[in-house]
């Protein structure tokens, strides 16, 4: 897994964080460390580029969201939690999709991960990076 | 004509290999594509467990077989860990508050459903063997025969 980063300015600052190669559990814990990092570097709005992501499995959902709850300053999941996290993603269900990460170009099959188990009710999904990154307001 | 057998380490860096594996077999076994889509990811959850719950960082093996009947793909995990029967673990039960739920269990949740069928049994050597298996994985051939 390689691990892109860049920045780009909208109406507000975004990371893009952009992803080459299957996520899976041998590194989803890498990409949720990078994400702390810059989240300690003062990030907090960030799009995550899927479009070179041919594969996610339930692990890459962990670091999806361990990544948007740490975005808006809450403490990352327990990563042996399982279906815990996604008890915890019950509130956020109720405020819509949450607004600190946006998901860029993923993939078919990563597409059907997420609808599989519902986290695509908890992401925004965009085609375009510069639609993504005006999407922050 | 149709078996295909992968033997792997019980580490997480043999997942790239065991879902190349599974691609090439199921691509030449010409399954549909949504399909091998399904059968990668429950492969992939499943070989997880093994590695991470399973054997739990110690040294072993999981034999991958990937074996087509008439139209379903069976799929035979099998491994030397303690004995675990996937089948046996509840599906999360979304009413139950957080503290009662079950740790885990999402792979085995995913795999349940994107597979027909999951079977569990001990194999004679004393190891674990679970048996997938995909229906109506051959859309084309039964579009030729109609």
């Amino acid at each position: 897994m390689e691990i892109i980063v860049d920045q780009a300015n909208g109406q507000l600052p975004v990371t893009i964080l952009k992803l080459r190669g299957d996520l899976d559990a041998s590194n989803f814990e890498t990409v949720i460390a990078k994400a702390k990092e810059l989240y300690e570097m003062g990030t907090r709005r960030m799009v995550i580029d899927f479009s070179q992501v041919p594969f996610m499995g339930s692990s890459g959902l962990v670091a999806l969201h361990s990544i948007a709850l740490m975005m808006r300053g809450e403490s990352g999941i327990n990563l042996e939690a399982g279906w815990q996290a996604f008890r915890s993603l019950e509130h956020t269900q109720e405020e819509g999709a949450q607004q600190y990460v946006k998901l860029l170009n993923p993939q078919p099959r990563v597409s059907r991960t997420l609808e599989l188990t519902g986290m695509n009710a908890f992401f925004e999904v965009h085609t375009d990076l510069e639609t993504a990154v005006f999407s922050f307001r | 004509m149709g078996v295909h057998l992968l033997q792997l380490a019980a580490h997480l860096d043999e997942l790239v290999p065991l879902r190349c594996f599974v691609e090439e077999k199921t691509t030449d076994l010409q399954i549909a594509a949504d399909k091998i889509h399904d059968i990668l990811l429950s492969v992939d959850e499943l070989v997880t467990n093994i590695i991470l719950h399973g054997y739990r960082g110690r040294e072993g093996s999981i034999e991958i077989q990937l074996e087509l009947q008439g139209d379903s793909l069976i799929v035979f995990l099998r491994d030397q860990a303690p004995l675990f029967d996937p089948t046996q673990v509840p599906p999360p039960d979304i009413t139950l508050p957080l503290e009662k739920r079950p740790i885990g269990g999402m792979g085995i949740h995913l795999a349940r459903h994107l597979m027909d069928e999951m079977q569990y049994r001990v194999t004679s050597s004393g190891g674990n063997e679970l048996i997938l298996v995909k229906r109506n994985v051959l859309p084309y051939k039964a579009q030729r025969l109609e």
